[in-house]
Parts: structure tokens; C-alpha cells; sequence
């Protein structure tokens, strides 16, 4: 190689190159290189997220004051669809109702965590240690959550949850943590006594092979069986299963009265409707849970998906003012009809405003957590609801099926409120918390 | 010599800054920088085979993770802290050594292939066995042992251990074993002929690997006191094999350089910027085109200009992408020299 005839397209290369390190690195700070100089890696203010306070009192505030919350959700990766929803719901409730409390300025700081709980954890470690915010908000999959609600909770910051994830609130209950949500298998006990009170006596169950889909299905099989039915059939599949015609023929061969259907939504569900449907199980009685008809299945499969029963807390054509004022100015700002992501969001926003106003806007640990346990709503976006000692929703289960409304787009509408579900159900706390938490190979409380 | 002169003052000079790092920052970018160094070390494992052998692997997470799983498992059980340190060595050895049968009589992209397939099958176990792991929602309440527990001290493990990867990864490239991987990457016929085994030499290099990737296991699982079977993912696995490409593969600092610039994005950056991949990617794309020695190849053929001292060049600063390729018959060379004759 003649080095000296290359001289001049090498420097130029290198230029580029050059550029794109610089940019990088200085972007970066401190974190690329032990020898950058220290601590130069104060973010330029105008990209910094909505406000980047210095705040050296991470637990207090009072009167007049800013609480800063730092609000993790994935806004990309492979769930950045409900990082979206969970953001705008979110602001869209600071946007409605001003966004001071108690006396209190609210800032929010955003991050991402791609979805991927070691990034969950950097960024709940920079909103507590760098940022100092006064509470942390989300974010949404389950392992995120528990990653982000152990390391929050032991630094003695309060943290907000609308995870499903059970033992959030359970065996691994923390009075710094509040669910303000359902657990995965919640809604889904009414779902299997239901099914059992209408003369189904024997169900096959179809859930994805993972922490949501063994708590989902575990509330249906606990509420079946405890009312007096047998589960013929318990079908895993992998997430992200982009042939569900197997499981399907599988569930065909079984017979059953009545299949449960816990899906984690999105692809999966439209999938697992297109292959129920072109297998002629149409008419099969089918029950699903809070995640399976859910906007992102109506929005594909329109009229397709008529008539699809399922239990959830969460519905956007119940005819309540309170859901019907979100559903209303979501869609004038987004165009669409929001999902169980931004409705949760909205109410966490909501519970956290109403802790501020409890308080009178001091964040102090575990007692503002204690004051926003102690809300109660007469009217939410989900129902009426309160919480319980461990700091979960004790509210309304409603079952629901899917119609077109006026204007042609499919929605769900309540067809009976099961009033005040307790993750705990008919159990009682302590027989519940004595059992395993729900696993594949156990599905029966 | 003053060129050595300069390279010991310029060691010494950044170990300083490494060490004194925790006392002048932040806790939180020290906590940063533990994940760079972390990351690094993982990088530097996959180029230990990448660079010497031009074998490239996109499975390595799986090894971490096993070794990060069996600290997570033994703190759990309240195990003694040697008995778990010497779990995780087992099941490092154990996994190692099934990525090292099978994948020791192939090479380039069959190499690759199985390597990716075996990191999937380790993230598959880690999702369905959750007795053990804990399953999609893992194990959280994983504490590092005492001393470990403030974040200076366990940055300084983690620079120490990356330290400790250059300085095995130094000698190895001086010895005797070193130079036969080397005559493998450039020719694993002509080295055969020559009465070498291919297949030993490659089985060893493996579990060598595999070793570092164990050790970075375990700073994985101590740095998050949580562990999911994201760990073992093949996005951890690929972004492992974009830090070795970007800093410049068979270089010594190389992964460290990559592993800042990947856990900068994907850690900090991404605070402050949306289309962090993006930004990423686009970094990447550019590394590969204008410099596929990476930013360390980048800079030595700076430094040593039209005189490039054989001497004064990293062992072994050629680029793994375009010898993997090569070794299939689908590339024409590096620096646009003609392919040696096979």
C-alpha cells in the first residue's frame, strides 16, 4: 500500500470520522472516555427533557415549591407503541388540570428504557442521584417495573406504578410503591367465575409462556375452578407467536365450552384473532382479558372483532363523564381512541395531583405514598376505586363487549361492573400471599 | 526508547485519571462509568476471539449471562461468597466449553451462526426455567458483597478488572498460542499443514474467552443487583460485537472506546436525544465505512503515517469484519490490498 498517494482521501476521511467521534464523545461527557475531562457533561439546556432542576432535597418540598417526577416508559424498542401511550396520557392530564398541586409546580422529566430493565435502572439511578427527582412514574414491563421499584424504593423515593406485574404489590410489597393499576391476574378471577355462572363447565385456556401471560391465566383458571369447573387444557405460546394455528387446532381438539384468551396484545392478539376466525372457532364461546380487545386489535381488525367478550377495568365507551372526557380530548389531540396505556397514565398523574393536594405538596417517603394510598375516587377513568394495605387498585371489573359506535369505530362498551375486585379476590390476604405467585406450573390459588 | 517512554507516561497517566475518577465525579457517573468499563470487558472477551483468531461471535451475552445467573441463583440461596464465585466459574467453564465443542471445528459465518443460535438457546433457558431465574420478570434483591457496596469501590473492581483483560490479552497476543491464532485467522490450511491443531487451538481460545465473558457476567449482575434474561439477549450480544467493531477490532482499548460510545447512547444520550438508535447507528455505519480499523485503527495509522513501523503497530490491527468475510471468499482485502493467496 502506497500510503503518501492516499494522503489526501485518508485525511478526509479521517475528518469525517473525526467529526462524528467529537460529536459523539462530547455528547457524551464522561461517560465515553475515562481521560474526557470530568464532569464537564452538563447537558446543553435546550435539549434537556422539560426541565433538568438541580435539586439537593430529593425528599421534601412545601409550598410554593417545584416536585420534580421523573416519568420512565419505553418510547423505543420493541414496546415503544405503549411508551407513546403512557407519555401522552400522562401529559394530557397536567395539560387538562394545570400543572401545579398542593401548592406545588409539577415538573416532569422524561426518559426512555428502550424497554430493557438495565436501562430502566440507569435512568431511575440518574432521576434519583443526578436529578434528584421527588418521585419516579412507570414504566410499564414487568420486569422494568420490579427493577426500577427495587432500586427507587431503596433509595427512599416514592414510586408509581401501572406495571401488572403481581408481586409488585404482593410477596414483594414495598410502602414505597404504589400500583395505581391492576395486577395481571385481578381482572381476570370475575372473568373465570363469570364464565362458569353462564353453564360452561369445561375451558381451555390460551396465555403467552412468560410472568403475564401465567398471572393472567391464573386468575381465569382460580376463578373457573374455585366456582366448580375443570380446565381441560392449559395452551402456552411463546410472545411474539406469529402462527398461532396450532394452538388453535389444539384448542379445536379439546372441545371445550368456553377458551380464556390472556393475551399481551399487540401483534399476538391480531394474530391469534385472524387464526381463530379463518378456523371456523367464530362460534366457540371466548372470554379475554384486559389486554387482548383492546384498541390495538379494533383499529386492525374492525368489524372482524364485533361481539368479543372480554374483562377489564379499563373501557372506553363506559358511559361515565370521567372516562368519557379523556376518551373525548385524547382523540380531538391524537386522532384515535386511547389505549389502557394512556388511560393508566392519566390516572397515575391523577393519584399523584391528589397526593400533592393531601399533603399540601410535601413528598416525604413513605407518607406521601401513605396519602395517595388513602385516595379514593367516586369517578375515574377506571370506575370508582380505592386502595388497598398493600397499595394496589380495589375498584371495578367491567365486562365488556366490542360495537361500532356512531361514527363507525369499534370500541368496547360495559355490559355489567363487578364492583370492587381485590387483587387478593375472594381469598383474603393472607391464604393468597401463603401460595407461590402464579407460574406455569401453577395456575390455581 | 521515547517512544516507549511515552506510551509507560501515558499508561500511567490514564490509570491515574481511571482511579481518581470516583473521587472528583458524581455518584451517578461513576455508576456510568462502571457500566463502560463493564461492557468493556464483555467486548473485550468476543475480541479476544475476533482479533486473534478473526472468529467472530454474536452469542458472547449467553456466557455472561450463565455466570451473572448462577451469582444471582447463590445470593438467593444465601450462599457463602466464595462457593458462589466458584459456581459462576463452573458454570462459565461448563457453557464455555459447549460453545467451544461446538463451534471449534468452524469458522466465519457458520462460526457466527451457531455462536448467535447458542446465546438464543442460553436467553430461552433463562425465560423458561424460572424456578432459578425468576423468568421473564427476574431476580431483583441480588446485593454485592459488602466491601463492593458503594459505587467508587466497585468501579475501581470494574476498572481493575478490565485491566486485568488487557494485560491477559497482552501476553496472550505475545505468545507462542497467541501466534498460532493469528496463523489461523490468515490461513487455517496452511497452519494445519504445518502440524498444528486447529480444532485444539480454537477450543482453547473459546473457553479463554469465555472465561473473561464470565467475569464480566458477574460484574453485570453485582452492578444492576437485578438480573433478567435480557442479559443473555442477542441485542446484548450484538451491541457487544458493534463496541469491538467501532473501537477497532484486535486493539487492546479498542472495546473500551466502543463500549463508551454504545453505553454513552444508550445510557445517557438517550436522556437528551429521541432518535438515540438512530444517532447510533448512523455512527456505526460511518466507523465501518470511513475507518474499518475502528477509532483505535483509525488513529495509529494517524499517528504512524506513511511510515508504519510493523514494530510500532498493535498485534493484530486488522479489521475482523472484512477477514470474516475474506475467509468466505466474499471480500477483496483490507486497506484495498489484494487478498493474500490461500
Amino acid at each position: 500500500m502506497d500510503d503518501r498517494t492516499r494522503g489526501k482521501p485518508g485525511s478526509w476521511r479521517l475528518g469525517v470520522l473525526g467529526a462524528i467521534t467529537v460529536l459523539v464523545v462530547t455528547a457524551c461527557g464522561g461517560a465515553a472516555t475515562t481521560s474526557a475531562p470530568p464532569a464537564s457533561a452538563a447537558p446543553p439546556a435546550s435539549e434537556a427533557p422539560a426541565s433538568a432542576p438541580a435539586s439537593e432535597a430529593p425528599a421534601s418540598a412545601g409550598a410554593g415549591g417545584t416536585v420534580t417526577v421523573g416519568f420512565i416508559s419505553p418510547t423505543t424498542g420493541f414496546v415503544a407503541a405503549l411508551g407513546t401511550d403512557m407519555k401522552r396520557g400522562w401529559d394530557l392530564y397536567w395539560e387538562l388540570n394545570g400543572n401545579t398541586a398542593g401548592g406545588v409546580t409539577v415538573e416532569t422529566v422524561y426518559e426512555d428504557d428502550a424497554g430493557d430493565p438495565e436501562v430502566a435502572l440507569t435512568k431511575a439511578r440518574r432521576l434519583v442521584e443526578e436529578v434528584g427527582v421527588d418521585m419516579t412514574a412507570g414504566p410499564i414491563l414487568a420486569n422494568t417495573a420490579y427493577a426500577v421499584a427495587d432500586y427507587v424504593g431503596g433509595q427512599g423515593v416514592p414510586s408509581f406504578h401501572i406495571s401488572g406485574a403481581d408481586d409488585l404489590t404482593q410477596r414483594q410489597f414495598n410502602p414505597l410503591v404504589l400500583r395505581v393499576g391492576y395486577t395481571s391476574s385481578q381482572s381476570n378471577f370475575p372473568a373465570g367465575k363469570w364464565a362458569f355462572d353462564q353453564g360452561y363447565k369445561e375451558a381451555v385456556t390460551i396465555c403467552p409462556d412468560y410472568g403475564f401471560g401465567w398471572e393472567s391465566c391464573g386468575g381465569f383458571v382460580s376463578g373457573f375452578t374455585g366456582a366448580g369447573g375443570t380446565i381441560k387444557e392449559q395452551i402456552w405460546h411463546p410472545l411474539g407467536t406469529q402462527d398461532f394455528g396450532t394452538y388453535v387446532t389444539q384448542a379445536q381438539a379439546a372441545a371445550p365450552d368456553v377458551v380464556f384468551i390472556g393475551s399481551a396484545g399487540g401483534p399476538d392478539a391480531i394474530l391469534f384473532w385472524e387464526s381463530w376466525t379463518s378456523f371456523g372457532m367464530g362460534e366457540t364461546p371466548l372470554v379475554g382479558n384486559c389486554c387482548f380487545a383492546d384498541q390495538v386489535l379494533l383499529r386492525d381488525q374492525g368489524e372482524a372483532a364485533n361481539g368479543i367478550i372480554s374483562f377489564s377495568y379499563w373501557t372506553e365507551g363506559a358511559d361515565s363523564a370521567e372516562v368519557q372526557k379523556f376518551v373525548e380530548e385524547y382523540e380531538s389531540r391524537h386522532g384515535e381512541i386511547p389505549s389502557l396505556y394512556a388511560a393508566g397514565s392519566y390516572l397515575m398523574a391523577q393519584v399523584i395531583a391528589g397526593a400533592l393536594e393531601a399533603t399540601g405538596g410535601q413528598v416525604d417517603g413513605e407518607n406521601f405514598v401513605k396519602a395517595a394510598q388513602g385516595l379514593t375516587f367516586d369517578d375515574s377513568v377506571y370506575g370508582p376505586i380505592a386502595f388497598d394495605d398493600t397499595n394496589n387498585i380495589v375498584g371495578g371489573v367491567n365486562r365488556e363487549h366490542v360495537e361500532a359506535r356512531d361514527d363507525g369505530k369499534y370500541w368496547n362498551v360495559v355490559d355489567e361492573t363487578i364492583p370492587d375486585v381485590s387483587q387478593f379476590w375472594t381469598y383474603g390476604k393472607d391464604a393468597f400471599l401463603a401460595n407461590p405467585v402464579f407460574s406455569r406450573d401453577f395456575t390455581s390459588q | 526508547m521515547t517512544a516507549d517512554r511515552t506510551r509507560t507516561v501515558a499508561i500511567v497517566a490514564a490509570l491515574a485519571v481511571a482511579v481518581a475518577a470516583p473521587f472528583v465525579l458524581p455518584t451517578y457517573l461513576v455508576t456510568l462509568l462502571s457500566l463502560v468499563f463493564i461492557a468493556a470487558l464483555l467486548a473485550s472477551s468476543i475480541d479476544l476471539l475476533a482479533g486473534q483468531g478473526g472468529l467472530l461471535s454474536i452469542g458472547h451475552a449467553g456466557i455472561a449471562a450463565s455466570a451473572a445467573y448462577a451469582i444471582a441463583w447463590g445470593t438467593t440461596e444465601s450462599l457463602a461468597l466464595p462457593v458462589q464465585l466458584g459456581l459462576a466459574l463452573v458454570v462459565t467453564l461448563v457453557v464455555s466449553a459447549v460453545y467451544a465443542l461446538t463451534t471449534m471445528r468452524t469458522r466465519g459465518i457458520v462460526f457466527l451462526m451457531i455462536t448467535l443460535a447458542l446465546g438464543i438457546v442460553v436467553y430461552g433457558l433463562a425465560l423458561k426455567l424460572s424456578t432459578i431465574t425468576g423468568g421473564q420478570n427476574g431476580l431483583t434483591g441480588i446485593d454485592r458483597p459488602e466491601v463492593l457496596a458503594s459505587s467508587s469501590a466497585f468501579y475501581l473492581l470494574t476498572v481493575a478488572a478490565f485491566v486485568l483483560a488487557v494485560v491477559f490479552r497482552a501476553v496472550l497476543a505475545r505468545s507462542s498460542f497467541g501466534l498460532v491464532l493469528r496463523g489461523i485467522r490468515e490461513s487455517e490450511s496452511r497452519m494445519s499443514s504445518l502440524g498444528y491443531s486447529v480444532t485444539r487451538a480454537k477450543f482453547l481460545a473459546v473457553m479463554l474467552s469465555g472465561l473473561l465473558a464470565g467475569l464480566a457476567g458477574v460484574l453485570i449482575v453485582w452492578q444492576a443487583e437485578f438480573i433478567s434474561p435480557n442479559v443473555a439477549s442477542f441485542n446484548r450480544s450484538a451491541m457487544a460485537v458493534v463496541m469491538v467493531i467501532l473501537g477497532g477490532t484486535g486493539t487492546l482499548l479498542g472495546p473500551l472506546i466502543g463500549a463508551g460510545v454504545v453505553v454513552g447512547t444508550e445510557h445517557w444520550l438517550s436522556s437528551y436525544v429521541e432518535r438515540w438508535p438512530t444517532l447510533l447507528g448512523l455512527v456505526f455505519i460511518a466507523v465501518v465505512l470511513f475507518a474499518p480499523g475502528g477509532v483505535v485503527g483509525a488513529f495509529s495509522r494517524w499517528r504512524h503515517g506513511a511510515v508504519r513501523d510493523r514494530q510500532h503497530v498493535e498485534p493484530g490491527t486488522r479489521a475482523a469484519l472484512p477477514s470474516l468475510l475474506e475467509d468466505q471468499g466474499l471480500a477483496g482485502g483490507v486497506d484495498g490490498r489484494p487478498s493474500e493467496p490461500q
